[in-house]
């Protein structure tokens, strides 16, 4: 059998030529970009920083439904600025070290022209840090400590929730008055529980409250049962919670089968959907904040929730709440901005979402919402809500009592704290 | 004083039983088969939602028998899950060794990795089937509810749980200590070659004991459920504790795990009283003072390495 044996020269002189063949055919790939744009205007990569694991997965998993059924909107109507919509999601964990690897990746790796989502406050600093680095604007969707408009605002980073001393000031005073001054804090042991306690401890004690004793709760607490003993021993009057995610489904189970919720009045400043759908009537006791309601008798909020169902049926959580409504108006305001601005710039972004002025049809809400350009925060309709005993339907769980105009429950102290990069000190960024 | 503390001291016992319970199955595990079961989360996830499943099933093709069955007492359908779940996990259990078999002898990092995929595929296959939503599993009226002592109020559940893990455990070391089943499994556990050498048949002895140490897993996550709740990621929740206290305990010591269980109950209760935000962070202190000392545990083999 005859055996073909190639030299090194030869193999040598094989390759060089393949690699001329490839590059004469593909050129350089910058070229390649140009051409590729020439033919349709490249994607808006927009990256979603959402929680898919850990204390606040079921949170994370529908703001991004929210965000999602933004950028569908804008990409049935042919995109924005005539780029197609691309949404990129990574699981961040309910972990800062997580956020900052994320946000890092999808700003130097996959482009991506804007960053949304956050419930976690620790995650929701971590990624603005990053963001901020870049100068890409970031979206703090859901995370709702004093704090992510206070000390840790950024020019890039809108917070699109109410925070603790809206929902404190909202709730405090009515407290006080119909339950009584003495006051236990359930406090889960990080930023979020921090701020928000210390402004309910605020507002209790501007109110000639007294704070009896503050327990702190780690993160990722499952047994509340020396908590729930200490609280029958000090007896207050009322127990105001910032406990979130997985933590405050275990405490309510808990304090529902030690009949608790009946001895002591329960405060819960912000009561998230997704943490309470599910749970039973029995769990939902006291007196909690959220900003929206699926069932608020305002026009739009019945076609809202439709197309929620339309777009993604058979959903274990089957009426949008309060994190999906955060997540999709915050996605649908910044599209708008963009196309307002005619530019992904973020400058000229800032700028449109700066002091924006929304309505109370738009948002669906009972008052007018705006963006207080001094700190970046949304100031939004505070909700009071509790358990609805006379249910319209199955999903029918919260009694709205009040809706409160976020004129009167601005959070000053985060004005004070508050220091935004100049524009200038914000690197210019555009995708 | 004294008053205000004795509360927190039997909580803390309470607690530390159903630690113990947590990780009696991850001990038989790696006493006898020296695998690290990172799936033990999971399947104690598993058996809550089965558990769910047989107390509240939906069976959409036969409604005449899911009528019937639900016509049953809740107390009923509460003990057949009690029973019949930890079964169907631990059958489970059995497939899932015969894909472990591979990795017997073998670098221990393979069992590692497949234990842990394992875990991740399970809790997307609940996910998938049940949701991510959290579920409740409905309670009998005898063991829900509270009740007052000494003028503070107690979940009767968790007394009913508490008594549960301490029979369990009881139950469970007279299974090894008094049936010639159980020799075998002690046996295997100190020299499995010796084992095979008498003609008892290994492959099948290691088949029982993961099922076993599985149906246990999945029976702790039954008797949790109502504590805890039931969601997909539950067992994560389970899992670091039960590796802690098997270590901490000494490994493969049934008394050791229950010894380590009531220690960490005790100090999280207590920590969650007197040092509330110490409450989590107060049994890893306890691992580290524990294992600085006394490296094998509390009950553990002495080592050849050891003086």
């Amino acid at each position: 059998m005859e055996q073909t044996r190639k030299t090194r020269r030869q193999i040598l002189k094989t390759s060089a030529a393949a690699v001329a063949g490839t590059t004469a055919f593909f050129g350089p790939w910058t070229h390649n970009r140009v051409w590729a744009q020439a033919a349709t205007a490249k994607p808006l990569v927009i990256g979603l920083t959402m929680d898919n694991s850990g204390q606040y997965a079921a949170s994370g998993g529908e703001e991004r439904l929210g965000a999602m059924m933004a950028i569908k909107e804008f990409n049935d109507k042919g995109g924005v600025l005539g780029r197609r919509i691309e949404a990129v999601h990574m699981d961040t964990e309910t972990t800062p070290a997580t956020g900052s690897r994320v946000a890092e990746r999808m700003i130097t790796r996959n482009e991506a022209a804007f960053l949304i989502g956050a419930v976690h406050s620790g995650v929701a600093n971590a990624i603005s840090q990053v963001a901020q680095k870049y100068g890409c604007i970031f979206l703090n969707t859901n995370s709702s400590s004093p704090t992510e408009s206070g000390k840790d605002c950024h020019r890039v980073k809108f917070v699109w929730d109410g925070n603790g001393t809206n929902f404190a000031q909202a709730i405090v005073k009515n407290a006080i008055r119909a339950s009584g001054k003495d006051w236990v804090l359930l406090t889960n042991d990080y930023v979020w529980g921090h701020n928000t306690s210390k402004a309910t401890r605020a507002v209790v004690e501007a109110n000639g409250g007294k704070i009896v004793e503050e327990l702190l709760v780690p993160q990722n607490t499952r047994d509340f049962s020396s908590y729930l003993l200490k609280l029958q021993q000090l007896k207050p009057a009322v127990v105001a919670t910032a406990i979130g995610g997985d933590d405050i489904k275990a405490l309510r189970q808990q304090v529902v089968q030690l009949k608790l919720n009946k001895s002591a009045a329960w405060i819960n400043n912000q009561q998230d959907w997704p943490d309470v759908y599910g749970l039973g009537p029995e769990a939902i006791f006291g007196v909690f904040g959220t900003t929206w309601y699926y069932r608020l008798d305002l026009p739009g909020v019945k076609e809202f929730v439709a197309s929620y169902q339309k777009q993604y049926p058979g959903m274990a959580i089957r009426v949008p709440g309060n994190v999906y409504h955060n997540g999709y108006m915050a996605t649908r305001e910044l599209l708008r901005c963009v196309e307002e601005a005619g530019s992904t710039n973020n400058i000229a972004v800032i700028k449109k979402l700066e002091g924006r002025r929304m309505s109370a049809h738009d948002r669906l809400q009972h008052h007018d919402a705006w963006i207080d350009p001094n700190t970046h925060q949304c100031q939004q309709t505070i909700y009071m809500a509790s358990y609805n005993d006379t249910p319209a339907e199955k999903d029918d769980i919260f009694r709205i009592l009040a809706n409160v105009d976020p004129k009167e429950v601005q959070d000053r102290d985060s004005a004070g704290a508050c220091k935004l990069e100049s524009y200038e000190a914000t690197p210019s960024y555009q995708v | 004083m004294l008053g205000n503390l004795l509360p927190h001291l039997v909580n803390g016992i309470s607690l530390g039983l159903l630690f113990a319970l947590i990780a009696l199955g991850f001990m038989l595990i790696v006493g006898v088969m020296e695998t690290i079961n990172l799936a033990h989360g999971s399947l104690f996830a598993l058996g809550a939602y089965v558990a769910l499943f047989v107390a509240t099933p939906r069976l959409g093709w036969f409604p005449e028998l899911q009528a019937a069955y639900l016509a049953l007492p809740i107390g009923t359908r509460y003990a057949i899950a009690l029973f019949v779940a930890p079964l169907i996990v631990g059958l489970f259990g059995l497939l899932l060794e015969l894909c472990l078999r591979r990795t017997y002898g073998r670098d221990p990092l393979y069992g590692l990795l497949l234990t842990f995929g394992a875990a991740l595929v399970i809790e997307e296959l609940i996910r998938l089937t049940w949701g991510s939503t959290e579920k409740q599993l409905p309670l009998p009226a005898l063991i829900s509810g509270a009740f007052v002592f000494d003028g503070l109020i107690y979940s009767s559940y968790r007394v009913f749980a508490s008594v549960f893990a301490m029979a369990a455990i009881v139950a469970l070391w007279l299974f090894l200590e008094k049936t010639p089943y159980g020799s075998i499994i002690k046996a295997g556990a100190h020299d499995s070659e010796m084992v095979r050498a008498l003609g008892i048949n290994l492959p099948r002895l290691r088949a029982a004991v993961f099922a076993l140490g599985v149906a246990l897993a999945a029976l702790a996550g039954v008797v949790m459920a109502p504590i805890w709740g039931i969601r997909p990621h539950v067992g994560v929740d389970a899992v670091v504790p039960a590796f802690l206290i098997i270590v901490l305990g000494g490994v493969g010591s049934l008394w050791g795990a229950v010894l380590a269980g009531l220690l960490v109950g005790m100090v999280v209760g207590l920590s969650g009283a007197y040092a509330s935000e110490w409450s989590l962070m107060s049994m890893y202190l306890l691992f580290i003072a524990v294992v600085t000392f006394r490296s094998r545990g509390l009950f553990g083999k002495k080592s050849v390495l050891d003086a």
